[in-house]
């Protein structure tokens, strides 16, 4: 056995890499150290790393100033209730576009596709002022409606369906099969990598949604995480609680990196087929 | 009750009403979301644009035709004295991160594309800011900016440098676009990697064969090769640009001033006044349009070179 050869082009490009993720990864880390410092201990003080000791102080701090548990819920029925949803709007266009012939098929489409290239987040003034009319400001519907027809998501199911041979829907047509058992049995087995990736993209975007829940509601029992980490942010900025604000934000970020953590192959090819259009 | 629906279909060999109908029933959910959430609200904003409102809500609105438009670029008026640096600092603030994030996306996607040790984990450290909420984001790096006490001051000063003030008049517009770009390029990392690894493998074989070095093959293969997922990702970046202001909320808010500004943050901010709604909308208008232009311009320019259809 050779020993394997380590070329200093390849070393360079090994450190090269090795310090980019440190510098990319550096304001998280530093945010993880320093909530949990002790409240307001500069970093000259003590260990510039570790501080004089280490506390769960600015956590709890962070705890009191919001109702956290009704925002992670608020967040969870707003990804969720969304997603929903779009799976059912985009699975029933989606196969519609794919596979279906009918007058005005293209023109449609181009409706459909104005919303990638007017996003709803761009139309604050007038969608709030339909939410208002509709009786849903302040609620999680009134949230969730302006995400419910999905451009991206038909396009990746139009695509999706497409590639599933059209003999197997003949094949299941003869046999008898219904729509139900059509999906079911036919194009859903198939097609479930596709439903992954828009989830996890789905869930991710709206996870992190803020100016539209901000500009939607008003009450803390139905905003979500990102407004109430807002709130933390404008109330620490004061005084100056950097600490605690750390800590706050830790709380926030921390399900979906720990979810990326956990599928990290997963995610990185769902929002890779997120680009593949 | 669905088996007799696609009984008809299947045995269609009378067109019946059901089967004629099946496509719009399946659009409409998805049209009725579109029409009511995008391209009403273009319109409504395209009509409001040129009606001053009414002092209460029982006043009628005014038609004033262009008006709206016309003051914003007045500098004399209340919010056209700003509205310019805001519209600068909107197109600065997108070509710095767009410039930046796809750059240096492209640099990591390549880096991370190779054979390393416990690749995972510098591919987490490179790609965990794309998952992050930008809020959250900023929030970050609002200690990092922090005057004195801040990460970047301690730094500097332990280096026995100038600290500038981050979030003051002279960089805090370059200070949001830093945050943004760390954000962005992790994510555009993700489509560069997929694309990298999608690449045909033999013509790099052959071009190894003849001697060509990385730079040769760089220039000659991966990057022609990845046209059409630069532009992806630059269209991508500039709908973003226009989209991502939330980070303001928890860095200076738009100002010293208005010198770190964007546009939809100033939406969000003057919209709860009445007499601005006029104004709001025809700052819509503005953005929609720079949008559409924007997309518009870069779809004809690569789909023009595409080959194959969908």
């Amino acid at each position: 056995m050779s020993k394997k050869r380590y070329p200093w082009d390849t070393r360079f490009a090994d450190l090269l890499t090795l310090l980019l993720a440190f510098a990319w990864a550096s304001p998280m880390l530093f945010s993880i150290l320093i909530s949990f410092r002790p409240a307001n201990e500069p970093l000259t003080e003590g260990n510039i790393f570790f501080g004089s000791r280490l506390t769960l102080e600015n956590y709890r701090a962070a705890l009191s100033l919001a109702p956290w548990g009704i925002h992670y819920l608020n967040s969870v029925i707003f990804v969720l209730g969304t997603l929903a949803v779009q799976v059912v709007t985009i699975t029933m266009a989606g196969y519609a576009f794919a596979r279906l012939k009918f007058f005005g098929r293209n023109f449609l489409l181009l409706v459909v596709l104005l919303q990638v290239m007017i996003p709803s987040g761009v139309l604050l003034a007038q969608n709030l002022a339909t939410i208002r009319a509709l009786g849903l400001f302040n609620t999680h519907f009134g949230m969730m409606v302006v995400y419910w027809g999905s451009a991206f998501g038909v396009l990746l199911m139009r695509q999706a369906f497409r590639a599933v041979p059209v003999e197997y829907e003949e094949a299941a047509r003869i046999d008898g099969a219904n729509v139900w058992q059509l999906f079911r049995h036919v194009y859903l087995p198939l097609t479930i990598p596709t439903y992954v990736a828009f989830a996890i993209v789905s869930i991710s975007a709206h996870w992190n949604e803020f100016l539209w829940p901000l500009i939607a509601t008003q009450s803390e029992s139905v905003r979500p995480l990102t407004v109430g980490l807002n709130k933390l942010v404008q109330s620490t900025e004061v005084g100056a609680l950097y600490h605690q604000l750390m800590a706050g934000t830790l709380m926030v970020i921390a399900p979906l990196v720990l979810m990326f953590i956990i599928f990290q192959r997963k995610f990185i090819e769902s929002f890779a087929q997120s680009g593949l259009k | 009750m669905a088996a007799p629906v696609s009984n008809l279909i299947a045995t269609s060999g009378r067109k019946s009403l059901l089967s004629f109908a099946l496509p719009y029933l399946l659009i409409a959910p998805t049209l009725l979301f579109v029409l009511v959430f995008t391209l009403y609200p273009t319109v409504g904003s395209a009509v409001a644009s040129t009606f001053k409102p009414g002092r209460t809500p029982e006043t009628p609105a005014t038609f004033v035709a262009l008006q709206n438009y016309a003051d914003l670029f007045n500098s004399e008026h209340f919010l056209g004295s700003r509205f310019v640096q805001i519209l600068v600092n909107t197109f600065s603030f997108a070509s710095l991160t767009i410039i930046f994030s796809v750059g240096l996306a492209f640099l990591f996607a390549l880096l991370c594309n190779r054979q390393i040790r416990a690749r995972g984990v510098w591919r987490f450290g490179l790609f965990h800011p794309a998952l992050l909420p930008l809020i959250g984001a900023a929030s970050l790096w609002a200690f990092i900016f922090a005057d004195t006490i801040g990460l970047a001051a301690v730094v500097t000063r332990g280096l026995g440098l100038v600290n500038p003030s981050w979030l003051g008049a002279d960089t805090v517009l370059i200070s949001v676009s830093m945050v943004n770009i760390w954000k962005q390029a992790s994510y555009y990392t993700i489509f560069y990697l997929a694309a990298l690894q999608a690449l045909p493998t033999d013509i790099y074989e052959a071009a190894d064969l003849e001697g060509a070095t990385y730079f040769q093959k760089l220039w000659f293969f991966t990057i022609p090769l990845l046209r059409r997922t630069t532009f992806f990702i630059i269209v991508v970046a500039g709908t973003f640009a226009v989209q991502t202001v939330e980070h303001l909320s928890a860095l200076g808010q738009g100002g010293p001033g208005d010198t770190s500004n964007l546009l939809l943050y100033f939406i969000y901010q003057v919209l709860p006044e009445r007499r601005n709604w006029g104004y709001v909308n025809a700052m819509t208008m503005i953005m929609v349009g720079v949008l559409l232009v924007f997309t518009m311009s870069n779809l004809l320019f690569f789909e023009g070179k595409k080959q194959e259809a969908a």
